[in-house]
Order: C-alpha cells, then structure tokens, then sequence
C-alpha cells in the first residue's frame, strides 16, 4: 500500500505585523481540542499544555522597546527531525503533509520532543483533568489523551476531516478562525490560488528556523528588513 | 573396557599419551581429565575444531537474515513512513550489526556446547574422579589391548592404575 | 592447590551476622525504589520532575551511567584476555559479574522512563493484528537490539568460565545447593575436549564482546547525538561514551575488589598488584577522559554558534556550573594527584579515586543531558529541572539493587575463577 498521492497539502500563514499577541489563537485552540487544564503549581513546573503559544520577544531599552509576538505552533514540517526518532512510528507525516500524532501507538519515550527544535510537543505527564463545569464543553470530534501520551498541534485535523467528509467550503482551523486581527491564514498549498499559497510565494514571506532544513509549512510574513 | 592412570605432571602424562598413540590407540580413545586446562604441546592430544569457521557463518547467516527481515517487514506491512524511505541501510544498520554479533554470540556457545560432548547423548563412558592437582588419562581398549596400555601407562610414570 | 580452593570457597558458606546486616537493609532500599516506581505507574510518569523542555531526567542519566558501568567486565575480560595480560586472572569473574547485573539495571530503565512503560513491549517487532511495527531507523531501537544482545552476550561470557567451577562445587554440595550447581554444571567431567571448546569459545567470545561493547555505548551515545539539540548533535559523542564507560567501569571494579578482599578476606589472591595495575588504567581513562571533554567544549566554545553557546554557558558558568566543575575535578584532579603521584598510590588512595571518579561520571551524565534540554533552540521555552523524590529514591534503589545482586551472586559462585587461577600465577607481592 504506498502513499496516496493527496489533492491537498495544508499550509497557514501568520502576519507577524497583525499580530498583537491577543493570546485568542490559544483560547481557541484550548476549546477546540480538549487540552487539559493545569493548575498554578503545575504550570510553574513547566507542565501547561498550549499547542499554540505566543512568544513574546522584547528588543531595545525603555523607553524605546519594541515588542514582537510570534504564534508558534507545530510547523508540520516536511522534514520532520520528530518522525525519524519515534521508535514506534507514532508520529508520521500523512499524504495530506501534516505531521500526525497516534496517540493509541505512544508508549511516552518523549524523544520526538527532545527533536522539535521549535519546541511544540508537548506531554501527558497525569491523566487530564478540567475544572467544573469545564469538562462539559469538550469537543466530541477530538480524542482525550490519557498520562503518557504526546500531543501537539494537529491543523485542527478534525475540521479537516469534516470539510472533507461534508465538502463545505473553507476549513479553518480553531486559532485561524479566531483571530480578531485576521492575521493567520490557512489554506491548500497545492492550490495555487489559495490565499496561503500567495501569501507564501509574497516576499514578505519567511520560515522559522529555515536553517534547519525542516521545510515547514507555516509561513511567517514579516515587514522585510 | 576402561583403564585410567593418573599422574601428577603433565610430562609424564605427555609420554603416556605418546606411547599409547605409538602402540596404535587413536586420540579417540584417550581422555585426559583435569580440574584445569592442561597445555599438551603441539602434536599431542590435538582436537581439530571447527569452531571459528561456525562463527562466522552464524554471524553471517544472522546478519542476512536480519537484513531480509527488515526490509521485508518494513514492505509488507502497510506502514505509513510520510516520505520516509521505506528500507534504509544506513539508518538501520547498527540493528543488523547488533544481531549479526547475536549471531556469532549464539553459535559460539551452542557450538561449544556441541563440541566439548556436554549436550550430546550421555556416552556410557565411565568418568574417572580427579582429585586436585592429578591429571587423569582414560583409555578406552578392549580385553585384549589391557595389558599393553597398563604396560605403557606404568612404564609413563602413573602413580596409579585402575580398571574403569 | 587445596588451600586456593579452601580459601575461595569459604566466601559460599554459611552467612555472617555482617553479611545479613548489609544485605536486609539493602533489600528494603531496593524495596522502596521498587515501591516508588509502582507509586508513578500508577499516577502517571508526572510525579518526577521531568518537564518541558527537560523531558529527559534522571533516569536517562542513571540508564547511561549504568550501561557505563557495565564497561567494566569488557575491558577486563575481553581486552586484558585478548592481550594475555596474566595479572587479570582473579579479577576476571568480580568484573563480569558487574557487567551481568550493571546491564541487568541499566537495561530497566528504557522501560522506567516510558510515559505507558506497561506497552514496552511494543518497540519489539511481533506479528500483531494490527498490522504494526516498530521503526528501526530510531536510536531507541537500536538501543534495544544493542542492549539485548550485550546482555546475552554477557551472561554467556560469565557462565562460560563459571561451568568448571560450579562442576567442582557441586561434588562437594548438598541440599539445593548441590542441585543448582548441578543444573549449572551441564555434565562437564573436565575431559580435555571440553577444555579446549570452552578455550576456544572464550577467545572468540572475548573477541566479540569487545566489538558488541564498543558498539553497546556508541549507539547510546548516539541517542542523544543524532538529535539536533544544542550540543547534542555532536560526532564525538560515540568515542566519548565508550571512553567514559570503561573508565567508570574500572572505577566501579576497583571499589567492588577492594570490598570483596577486604570482607571475603582475600588479600593473597588480590594484591596491591592488581590494584596497582587498575589504579594506572584508571589513571589512563581519566586522561583519556580529560581529552575528549576539553576537545569538545573547546570547539563549541571557540565556534562560538549562539545556540550552542547558550547551553555552553549554563554547563561552564550558569546554573550548572557548580555540577559542571565538581565534575572536572572529580573525574581529573583526585585521580591525577593520587594515582599519579606514585607515593600517593595505594588500595585506600585508589578507592577514594574510585569512588570520586563515579560520583563524577555520574555528573557528566547530568551534565550532558540537563543542560541541553534546559536551553532549547527558542529561548521562550527555556526551563529548568529538579528531580523529585521518586527520581531520586529510583536512582539510589539501583545502587542497592547492584549490592544485593552482587553479594547474592558472591555466596553462589567463587568470586574468583578458581581453574584459571593456577598456583604459579599467583602474582608474587609489590
């Protein structure tokens, strides 16, 4: 059974110049897949669970600082250093180019983590837990991982299925769908009148951590120096 | 019908061997028992062994297998690899390392098992007791042959002969 | 001859009030490191203090540390018997045996470590209903088959020489005793056949536990090097393990000898001599040692790469330097000064040498997985790691988890390989 060769190829791309940091990407995305809710003396231990996250980066001296906010999520990399090191192929790019997590196939050897140079895995160090009445709201379309499992950003694969599965038009992942400053775009790469396919080719275009050869597929679009 | 003469240095026991092989008792029917290795000179008591050549073709066969293993495996089963070569040599090849030195491992010991007699067929050849520092050698010779080999052992140096 | 005899079997019988009054203690250690591990297989891998970015602790750190020590019956063993060396001969079975049960520890820790460790099992390839497989191509895996075959490796290399004793043993044996030696013995009668396989076969399993172990700590080491992280993804990383694991291994042999000659009173059979001997091999690795540390943090310090320099900066003058230089002391300074200054060189100087040179390894370990997961490429995912008492009551179980095995295995079997161990070579008193 070889790969299927598939129609789409999903890609985002984020103006880091729209950004304001607004932090609804993350909400969103906590509403949207289940993540699990820490606590305060957990999260000071460095175990909150944030698939996308804001990075702040402070430059200058007061009074003349200048903030810049980068949404940092899993790249879905086309050459993803997590996928060679999973010794029990639980992490593996799909036809459709995103990187996948099984979390039913995980044993937790944390070693793809270890790999993402970007930082995004993150772990099911306890079973999850959801303060009243929070574990009403979960979404049904996502599964919940249990302790010892890793999970990261997955492009809202669930909407994916569903816009395939029901053909309406535009699937947006939960962050893309909620920025009030329209800066995150998603699209199909292969499409090349996507929006995401022009944005990427705009010379405002830039990848992360381009030097490491990852080829990911998110595009941050930056002011050129 | 068993003799065993025992001796207490290895020379003696040399020439014990030597003037038995001269009187036509083949290495098959010598036996030297000892409580530690005893270094007989070249010549001797040789026991032509087969063991190197087994090793290296169990580390061989063990290293093909493996190789056969893995890239079949990986074709056969519908896995996923997302552009992943789905054989790669040089990605895998300490896992065909490591088993071909499991190879060797395995036939080094299952051979020497084989060859030292101990998982053969428990042979109804007495075993003579040896006591610390003594060098045992049995001789296996029919009725008639008694006496030469009792003749040769005495004329060795044996400090003791007995009738197995 | 009946004397040797006498005197190493002596150890084999009976129990002294001292033996149980360190064996008991140790079990209960061994006890709750097995009790605290059971506590976070219950409430999930999150009660250690691993984190992110650190998702590697202390039991990453102690499963390199104990496949280093493992090192020890390789280097005696194998190198020493390949080169004929004759002053080995009473040390070869105390450094086997450490192999054997160093593996037998650090082996349990890929699976202690495991978010699911009761699906271990699923990193060995078995035909399944579920059409799947493991990924050979990760150094997990290569782990897997290394550290297995080392094992059986080992073990065979330690039973091997064992049958002659345990032949003679079981003559004079009663009760269970004589049945297990028996067991063991597999009908060897030391016929002079037997002799030359078991001489044949141990050459050749010198020769390849030499090639398996040099491999065992290349592919360890190659865990952390083929990942890209800062100051991970370094070539010298193969050699620096397997250095580093002989030379804790042969710390680790020293202070397991001068324990057993000291209680097993065996000062005849393990003279200054061998510890001599030992203490300059010791010397040569922390040498050895001192060369590849300074040729791989000089050249990240001189390349001066920004990622790179971050984690170079928490090891040398950040927050880890106090483990940082501890270990640059206790792994050159004590050993150079008290087993190179030749008047320092003695049994007690080259335990304490010992002794410091594993606290050290164990720092290096720390030192080299910690730091780098610490300061990951995105500064805004830098983190810090403490070890929580579970990590620690783990670690400190295998310590007496090595003593129990060891002191069980030393009641068993003669701790010194009685047929290679002739009257006219016993090594005559420095």
């Amino acid at each position: 059974m070889g790969a299927k060769v598939s129609e789409h190829r999903w890609g985002m791309a984020i103006d880091l110049d729209r950004c304001t940091g607004c932090q609804a990407c993350v909400a969103a995305c906590h509403a949207e897949n289940n993540l699990p809710v820490s606590n305060p003396e957990q999260a000071a231990k460095g175990r909150a669970v944030h698939w996308i996250r804001v990075d702040r980066y402070y430059e200058g001296e007061f009074p003349n600082v200048r903030v810049k906010h980068r949404p940092v999520l899993c790249q879905q990399c086309d050459e993803a250093p997590c996928e060679p090191v999973c010794p029990v192929y639980a992490t593996y790019k799909n036809p459709e180019g995103l990187n996948v997590q099984v979390y039913n196939r995980c044993v937790g050897t944390r070693y793809c983590a270890n790999n993402c140079p970007y930082s995004v895995r993150f772990f099911n160090w306890f079973d999850p837990e959801w303060p009243e009445p929070l574990q009403l709201q979960h979404n049904p379309d996502v599964s919940i991982r249990e302790a010892g499992v890793m999970e990261k950003c997955t492009f809202c694969i669930q909407r994916i299925k569903r816009f395939e599965e029901d053909g309406t038009s535009g699937v947006q992942p939960a962050c893309v769908q909620s920025c009030p400053a329209e800066a995150m775009v998603f699209g199909d790469l292969n499409d090349p009148e996507s929006k995401v396919s022009q944005l990427a080719e705009s010379g405002r275009a830039t990848q992360f951590l381009e030097e490491l050869g990852t080829k990911p597929k998110v595009f941050y679009l930056e002011r050129a120096k | 019908m068993y003799l065993k003469g025992e001796f207490r240095e290895k020379e003696t026991a040399t020439r014990a061997i030597l003037d038995l092989k001269a009187k036509g008792f083949g290495p098959d029917a010598l036996d030297v028992f000892s409580n530690e290795p005893i270094e007989f000179a070249g010549g001797v008591l040789d026991r032509p062994s087969r063991m190197s050549l087994v090793v290296v073709a169990s580390a061989l066969a063990f290293c093909l297998l493996t190789i056969l293993f893995v890239r079949f495996t990986q074709y056969n089963y519908p896995l996923v690899t997302g552009g992943m070569p789905l054989f790669s040599l040089w990605s895998t090849g300490v896992v065909f390392y490591e088993l071909t030195m499991l190879g060797a491992i395995l036939s080094s010991f299952g051979w020497f098992l084989w060859e030292s007699g101990l998982i053969r067929r428990k042979s109804p050849a007495p075993v003579p007791e040896v006591e610390p520092g003594m060098i045992c050698l049995r001789v296996r010779c029919s009725e008639q042959q008694e006496d030469i080999a009792s003749e040769q052992l005495i004329e060795a140096g044996a400090t003791g002969i007995t009738k197995l | 001859m009946d004397d040797v005899r006498k005197d190493l079997w002596r150890p084999l019988q009976g129990t002294s009030w001292r033996y149980l009054a360190v064996l008991m203690p140790l079990s209960l250690v061994t006890l709750w490191g097995l009790i605290a591990w059971g506590y976070q297989l219950d409430r999930g891998i999150g009660v250690a203090g691993i984190r992110r970015p650190v998702f590697w602790g202390f039991y990453l750190v102690d499963f390199v540390f104990w496949i280093g020590i493992s090192h020890a019956g390789t280097l005696i063993s194998a190198i020493l018997r390949l080169t004929d060396a004759e002053w080995r001969k009473p040390v070869t079975r105390a450094a086997e045996a450490i192999t054997v049960f160093a593996l037998m520890i650090g082996g349990m820790f890929p699976i202690i470590h495991l978010g699911r460790a009761w699906i271990f099992y699923w990193l060995v390839p078995y035909p399944n209903s579920r059409l799947l497989w493991p990924n050979f191509r990760s150094p997990l895996m290569w782990d897997l088959t290394a550290i297995s075959t080392y094992l059986i490796g080992s073990t065979i290399f330690l039973f091997l020489p064992l049958i002659p004793d345990v032949a003679q043993l079981a003559r004079h044996a009663t009760g269970w005793r004589r049945w297990l030696y028996r067991k063991l013995a597999l009908g060897w009668t030391g016929s002079d056949r037997e002799w030359h396989a078991l001489e044949r076969a141990m050459k050749l399993m010198a020769g390849i536990i030499l090639a398996v172990a040099v491999s065992v700590h290349t592919v360890v080491a190659w865990d952390f090097s083929m990942a890209i992280a800062p100051m991970w993804h370094s070539t010298i990383f193969g050699p620096y393990f397997v250095a580093g694991a002989i030379f804790s291994g042969i710390a680790a042999l020293i202070l397991a000898m001068a324990v057993i000659r000291k209680t097993m009173r065996l000062e005849q059979y393990l003279t200054p001599h061998h510890f001599n001997n030992l203490a300059k091999l010791l010397l040569l690795m922390s040498l050895l040692w001192l060369y590849f540390t300074i040729a791989e943090n000089l050249t990240v310090w001189y390349g001066n790469e920004p990622k790179e320099m971050m984690v170079f900066g928490a090891r040398a003058r950040g927050t880890f330097a106090p483990y940082f230089w501890t270990m640059v002391v206790c792994n050159f300074f004590v050993p150079f000064v008290l087993l190179g200054i030749r008047k320092l060189r003695s049994i007690k100087t080259a335990v304490i040498a010992s002794v410091t040179v594993l606290i050290g390894m164990w720092l290096e370990r720390y030192i080299i997985i910690v730091p780098t997961l610490s300061r990951p490429r995105l500064a805004a995912s830098w983190g810090s790691y403490a070890p929580t008492w579970v990590e620690i009551s783990i670690t400190v179980a295998t310590f007496a988890t090595m003593v129990v095995l060891y002191l069980t295995f030393a009641k068993l079997f003669p701790i010194i390989s009685i047929w290679e161990f002739k009257p006219h070579d016993r090594v005559p008193e420095r």
